[in-house]
């Protein structure tokens, strides 16, 4: 009966990265300054439009904004639509922290060497990666977007990579949540767990930076003080086709750098 | 939008303790008990609730009191509430029975075991569970296969979400709200903005209320479809677990279609909404309406296959008298006879002017869960379709009102996903001073110490994911 | 009195040397305290010598002189010859397993013995020489007389091993039981042979076989059966086993459990070769009764606390496997069928030298367990590796042989078991087709569960984590590992030179079936097949070649792979789910490992579990002060619940009528001694 079923309405399974998809391209990132905008300082009040600060001045008196602060409130992209606008497509992820800021703060060479040392440790996973999740106090949506990964629209099994329940099996780890005090040490623990070669990679704002939950007495500013972060990926969730071009990203089977400029 | 509620302040927590055991005895139950600190005093705040009705009773804890008598020996269902006023505020309830840690981290050797008997061991699961799961540790008892007694860990999500609000302007507020439970953002951002618009006085447009009910009716939809797809996938239904991820990535696109975020966060702000949705009425009634046709055919193929249905029954059974003596919550409650739903009994956005039904069951047990959260998925997908009619009939009106809360204190309420949820917002001086949430996760959750009667381990996972309760809400 | 028959003497000698020893100097004196059992050990050894000769068809024979052959000489009427001693080869196959496994166990008898945990008066040494003597003549016996005689002394002395440490609880109750059924299946094989004997009129058990075919030599049959059967503990008398067993101190259990229960089966393969099969339909009921043996003894072995009782039950399950290969035997016998019986004949006699060693090697090695805390509860023995490494090495070699696994003798024994059981296709009657069929099954879900019974001795006793307060073990001293090493050597090595063991009993057992039958059982000078050619083949030999090879080749393999550095680890705790850590046990009891055979066996075990609210207890210790839930689970010895339990009312109102006749009046008993001897003499002069 449910045999059947199954073949009622053909394949609903996304063909991305291999052919464009069109949800994937508009999906929603965060907030990013229009090009050729960076300098407009003076005409906007950083402080007021951003809840979370992710805006601020330069010392030059430049526009900064840092995407891993972002929460897609969307204040900034209705307060002022001229000078800020959504990023678009699913290549918000990076691989440094610095990569997360506009206008770009680290030099090609930093990235080059970043990018290096990245690939020898994942240079073995190409075909077939095994992901492990760990909360650490997130707030349950990051959730529903990495399961999202599992079902017929975005199946990840398809391109071979595969949740595992046991960190000795894992070779990148997900990390969720504003980084809880109570999840620190079951953090650490997982992360000691695991075997070498692994990656880790901070999925959502609030992994990256603590979002607006972050400063709390019960949260430490987001993950990156507890274990070493290897891809940071904003997004306040991000989508999964997000999460997915974060993971190709760091198994360096996509363009690295995606689209910031 | 009614606010049927009363507010009394008795002279001593004792005599507090005394109303409301007596309120409890004579039928009503206690939704939610808290405190606020006011300057070096405690404010202890018990909300009684009644079909239709709140009362909110209060009484003072002076600088010097340390302990007060603890409510839970006459009102059981006070028991998790006391140990948070515990941590959170350092007052000891007198007379609670197990005042253990519950949202700040403990150390184990003072968690003692509860069972006793021949090869008892703890088998502890958790916070770092086997999938993509919320972060809890469940402590069971266990000698082999049956479970005699289960424990709960929840300090491992604690955000203090609560603390975080405190000083934050209210507009920004709203940002906080959504994410103490992501997953029913729409709800916690309905019940937070009732309270600040009751605050100012402000009367929410009729277009701003139907748009509201359209997302967390939509809401709804996806935190139902999310726990029918973790049943699927227990029981090992490939197909049916594919088909119902496939419907909930429906739900999530349509309504990132018509906001811009797959979880509606951002449409709710403070005096209506933030923007017409981004499709027409009739390109909505269109895509529900096919959704309607596949997922009502899988949910009646799933209530039909035999082998699910058999992990299901008598699975978790929790029993009508001790539902209501707890005053169980949303589809837990009403599951197990305890037929009560914001949306009928204190109406909010455009639910008292919509028509709905309420469906219930007596067995209480995880297919009675899934019996009633199918059936409101049928109850949800009528109020889209007349939510999206009223919206084609209203096209033209405004979508928000001004609404600038200086002082004062009111209640929110919504019927979330999980059940009923409650904010209790103060202001002052165009800031949030205290804010309260509630969510039906934290009142629902410690029933699950109550529902393994029988049970062994293989059953664990079924009930717990009939439960649906959401641990960030509960840890918040 | 030949030249082996001496040889046969030496061993009786030194046994009885062996007692006396026992009984002059006792255990007071240290330097004593091994000697009985070095003693015993040699006469094992002689025996075994003496046994191997007889099975390979040298001439074994002792006779006796002296007062029994006067008595003999003055009643040449009824005798047709003098009794003796002597061994043919059924005997000497038999008294080769029995005393070749007594060996060691006396050697490690001797180490325990003069240990602190060894006896402490006198009397245990003399019942260990009593039994084994008791064995020897049981199974060299010429004449009924000899062989009763032999019976008796047995269970005399298995109540003094089992009564020995009567002072613990339990323990007086349980000599009570083992000499009970040990007098039950005495009064079996007395009126049998008693049968026998006044139809057939000859006193040897050669002549025996001169009945004629009819009522009373199938009448002597089934209680000849009966008697050995409940001897070995056949259900409904498996009750006594595990009783008995853990009431013996020590290294006794071995004897009681490993070598002596090997008469009964013995005297089943004797009836069979002397007297034939009995009727069809106690033949079904043999092989229903085997089953349920079987499935009754590893349920319960499966989910007892205490280790001793485990290895008992244990022992109840084995007679079960060995007494459905029998069953296949005697259904060839009465089909005619010789390979069939040959088929049956060589299952059994496999499964008894495999259960032989085992279970030697398994109470061996809990005595050196148990030394230290006296307890012997599961749960508080966990991780003995390190505490007691041999004792663990054997344990856990005696539990994978029970258990069948690859490459041990056990596993051979239990696929020729099922070999022989699947060839009831090629039996005629179809009821006869149908408990076979059954008895297969059922044979089969015990080996399975035989696998769950010994993964949690391996698991949790041997390799598990050691309780805080863990007592050290006592390892025996050097002749008790010798004694270990060599039955563990025999458990691994008879499964590599399993073809010399079946050409071994094929000359074995030919008084019962032709050796050439047996000897269809190798289909290659290495290879076996469950003597039918083209059904299965087995060759245990080439898996002790093949299966250390491909460990070897994939341990190669991950060193090459690795880069060389497969040894190069960084060592993190173990992964718990990241938990805080709990108060108490937080991972698998001995118990909680078999809650889930009792509640999926709960139909055989009668399983009852309850979960009760309780008060709380502010007198209990920091961790169970705020318990408010109580479990508590149960599970029913069947046979007893169902079967004694009600007997015992209208037995006891039976022996309160039998107590009127112990009037304590000297003239009384003279009357009924009297009345005896003239019934007596009237029936016999009657039956003539």
């Amino acid at each position: 009966m449910w045999a059947l079923r199954g073949l009622r309405n053909g394949v609903v399974t996304t063909r991305w990265p291999s052919r464009p998809d069109e949800y994937a391209a508009a999906t929603r990132g965060p907030a990013a300054i229009r090009a050729g905008r960076a300098g407009a300082a003076a005409a906007v009040d950083a402080a007021g439009l951003c809840p979370t600060g992710a805006i601020s001045v330069t010392g030059q008196g430049g526009l900064r904004v840092d995407q891993g602060r972002c929460i897609l409130c969307g204040r900034c992209v209705t307060g002022r639509p001229d000078v800020f606008a959504w990023s678009e497509g699913p290549g918000t992820a990076a691989v440094t922290r610095a990569g997360l800021i506009m206008p770009s703060e680290e030099t090609p060479e930093a990235l080059a060497e970043v990018m290096t040392g990245l690939r020898q440790r994942t240079r073995a996973l190409r075909r077939s990666v095994h992901l492990r999740h760990v909360d650490a106090g997130s707030d349950g949506s990051e959730e529903w977007e990495i399961l999202a990964l599992l079902n017929p629209v975005y199946d990840i099994h398809r391109l071979g990579m595969f949740f595992t329940a046991s960190p000795r099996h894992a070779d990148i780890l997900l990390v969720t949540g504003a980084g809880s005090r109570g999840m620190t040490g079951p953090l650490r623990t997982t992360y000691e767990a695991m075997p070498h070669p692994k990656v880790v990679m901070a999925v959502g704002t609030d992994a990256v930076s603590g979002g607006i939950v972050s400063p709390s007495y019960a949260t430490t500013g987001g993950i990156g003080g507890t274990v070493p972060v290897d891809v940071w990926l904003p997004g306040s969730p991000p989508s999964p086709f997000a999460i997915m071009a974060g993971l190709l990203l760091a198994l360096d089977r996509l363009a690295s750098g995606g689209d910031h400029q | 939008m009614t606010t049927s509620t009363d507010h009394e302040l008795a002279p001593s927590a004792l005599a507090l303790r005394d109303v409301v055991a007596r309120q409890v005895a004579g039928g009503r139950r206690l939704a939610d008990l808290f405190g606020t600190a006011r300057g070096g005093d405690l404010l202890l705040t018990a909300q009684v609730a009644g079909p239709g009705a709140m009362t909110t009773l209060e009484a003072v804890l002076s600088a010097g009191e340390a302990s007060y008598p603890a409510f839970t020996p006459l009102v059981s269902a006070a028991f998790w509430y006391e140990r948070e006023l515990h941590d959170l505020f350092g007052v000891v309830p007198a007379g609670h029975p197990r005042l253990e840690p519950l949202v700040l981290p403990a150390d184990p050797r003072v968690l003692p075991r509860h069972a006793v008997g021949p090869g008892l061991f703890t088998i502890p699961h958790g916070p770092v569970r086997s999938g993509v799961m919320e972060s809890i540790e469940y402590l069971v008892e266990t000698p082999g296969e049956d479970i005699p007694h289960l424990n709960l860990r929840l300090f491992y999500k604690h955000r203090g979400i609560e603390k975080r609000l405190e000083g934050v302007a209210p507009a920004d507020g709203v940002l906080l709200a959504e994410r103490a439970e992501g997953v029913a953002s729409v709800a916690h951002a309905i019940a937070y903005c009732q309270a600040l618009e009751t605050i100012s006085g402000t009367q929410v447009p009729w277009r701003a209320a139907l748009v509201r009910t359209l997302h967390a009716e939509l809401e709804r939809l996806a935190c139902h479809l999310d726990v029918i797809v973790r049943l699927a996938d227990g029981a090992g239904l490939a197909v049916a677990t594919a088909r119902f991820g496939w419907h909930k990535e429906r739900v999530l696109r349509l309504t990132d279609q018509l906001s811009g975020s797959r979880f509606g966060r951002g449409v709710t702000v403070p005096g209506g909404v933030s923007a017409a949705p981004r499709m027409a009425p009739a390109d909505i009634l269109a895509a529900v309406g096919e959704l309607d046709r596949q997922l009502s055919g899988d949910i009646r193929l799933l209530l039909g296959t035999a082998s699910f249905l058999d992990r299901l029954r008598r699975t978790g059974p929790l029993p009508p008298a001790r539902a209501s003596a707890h005053g169980a919550l949303g589809p837990i409650g009403r599951a197990s006879g305890c037929v009560e739903d914001l949306r009928q009994s204190r109406p909010y956005a455009a639910y008292g002017s919509l028509g709905m039904t309420v469906s219930s069951r007596a067995d209480g047990d995880a297919l009675a869960r899934l019996e009633v959260r199918a059936d409101e998925v049928t109850a949800a997908f009528h109020l889209i379709r007349q939510a999206a009619d009223e919206l084609a009939e209203a096209s033209t009106g405004s979508l928000r009102a001004d609404c600038e809360p200086l002082t004062g204190r009111a209640p929110g309420w919504a019927e979330a996903p999980q059940g009923e949820l409650l904010y209790d917002v103060r202001v002052e001086h165009g800031r949030i001073s205290r804010c309260r949430i509630r969510p039906a996760s934290f009142h629902n959750l410690v029933l699950m110490h109550e529902v393994f009667a029988g049970d062994i381990l293989t059953d664990f996972p079924f009930i717990e994911a009939s439960f649906g309760v959401s641990v960030a809400g509960a840890a918040r | 009195m030949t030249g082996y028959g001496a040889v046969l003497a030496a061993g009786l000698l030194l046994l009885a040397a062996a007692a006396a020893a026992d009984l002059v100097a006792g255990p007071r004196r240290p330097a004593w305290r091994r000697a009985p059992y070095f003693a015993g050990a040699a006469g094992s050894a002689c025996l075994t010598v003496a046994g191997a000769a007889a099975a390979v068809g040298q001439h074994v024979t002792l006779r006796t002189s002296g007062l029994l052959g006067v008595v003999a000489a003055g009643a040449r009427t009824l005798f047709t010859q003098i009794p003796g001693l002597a061994a043919d080869r059924l005997s000497g196959l038999f008294l080769l397993i029995a005393f070749a496994a007594a060996t060691p166990i006396s050697l490690a008898f001797a180490s325990w013995a003069a240990g602190p945990d060894g006896p402490d008066r006198r009397g245990l040494g003399t019942g260990y020489a009593l039994a084994l003597g008791s064995v020897a003549v049981v199974l060299t016996a010429q004449d009924v007389f000899t062989f009763l005689f032999g019976w008796e002394s047995l269970t005399l002395a298995f109540w003094m091993l089992a009564g020995f440490r009567r002072r613990e609880p339990g323990n007086q109750a349980s000599a009570l039981v083992t000499l009970a059924f040990g007098r039950v299946s005495g009064a079996f094989l007395l009126t049998g042979l008693l049968l026998l004997v006044t139809r057939s009129g000859s006193l040897t058990l050669a002549g025996l076989a001169s009945l004629p075919a009819g009522p009373a030599r199938s009448t002597a049959i089934v209680l000849l059966l009966a008697g050995f059967a409940v001897k070995v503990g056949l259900v409904p008398s498996q009750v006594w086993l595990p009783r008995g067993y853990a009431a013996a101190p020590g290294p006794a259990r071995a004897i009681m459990a490993g070598v002596a229960v090997n008469v009964g089966f013995y005297g089943m393969w004797r009836t069979l070769a002397l007297l034939g099969p009995p009727p069809a339909a106690v033949i079904d009921i043999l092989l229903l009764l085997a089953s349920a043996t079987a499935v009754l003894g590893i349920a319960h072995a499966a989910v007892q606390g205490s280790l001793q009782r485990v290895i008992a039950y244990s022992s109840v399950e084995n007679t079960g496997l060995i007494l459905a290969g029998f069953g296949v035997a005697l259904v060839g016998a009465a089909n005619g069928s010789r390979a069939l019986i040959a088929a049956g004949l060589v299952a059994a006699t496999l499964q008894v030298i495999a259960h032989t060693a085992a279970k030697s090697l398994l109470f061996v090695s809990s005595a050196g367990l148990q030394a230290g805390d006296q307890t012997d509860d599961l749960d508080c023995l966990q991780g003995s590796a390190r505490a007691a490494p041999w004792s663990s090495t054997g344990l856990a070699v005696g539990s994978l042989t029970l258990a069948g696994l690859p490459p041990t003798a056990g596993f051979v024994s239990e696929w020729f078991l099922l070999e022989a059981l699947m060839q009831q296709f090629r039996v005629p009657g179809l009821a006869d087709r149908l408990v076979l069929a059954v008895t297969g099954a059922a044979i089969a879900l015990t080996a399975g569960f035989a696998g769950v019974t010994f993964v949690r001795l391996v698991g949790l006793v041997v390799l598990g984590q050691p309780a805080r307060d863990r007592g050290p073990g006592r390892d025996p001293g050097v002749a008790g590992r010798v004694g270990i090493v060599l039955l563990a050597g025999s458990c691994l090595a008879l499964a590599a030179v399993a073809p010399l063991e079946i050409r071994l009993i094929a000359d074995g057992l030919s008084p019962v079936v032709p050796a050439s039958a047996v000897l269809a059982a190798l289909k290659s000078p290495w290879i076996l097949q469950p003597v039918f050619a083209g059904f299965s083949i087995l060759s245990p030999s080439w898996l002790w070649l093949v299966m250390p090879a491909l460990f070897a080749l994939v341990a190669a393999f991950a060193w090459l792979a690795s880069g060389r550095r497969l040894l190069r680890v960084r060592r993190v705790p173990p992964w718990r789910s990241a938990t805080a850590g709990v108060s108490g046990r937080d991972s698998y009891t001995a118990f909680g490992f078999a809650n889930p055979t009792r509640r999926v066996l709960a139909a055989v075990l009668h399983t009852r579990a309850e979960v009760t609210r309780m008060d709380a207890r502010p007198e209990a210790d920091e961790q169970e002060q705020l318990a408010h839930v109580e479990y508590s689970s149960d599970v029913i010895e069947v046979t007893e619940q169902y079967l004694y339990r009600p007997l015992r009312r209208p037995f006891a109102l039976l022996v309160q009528q039998a107590q009127r006749l112990q009037s304590g009046r000297l003239d009384a008993y003279l009357a009924y001694m009297l009345i005896a001897l003239i019934a007596g003499l009237a029936l016999v002069t009657g039956m003539h």
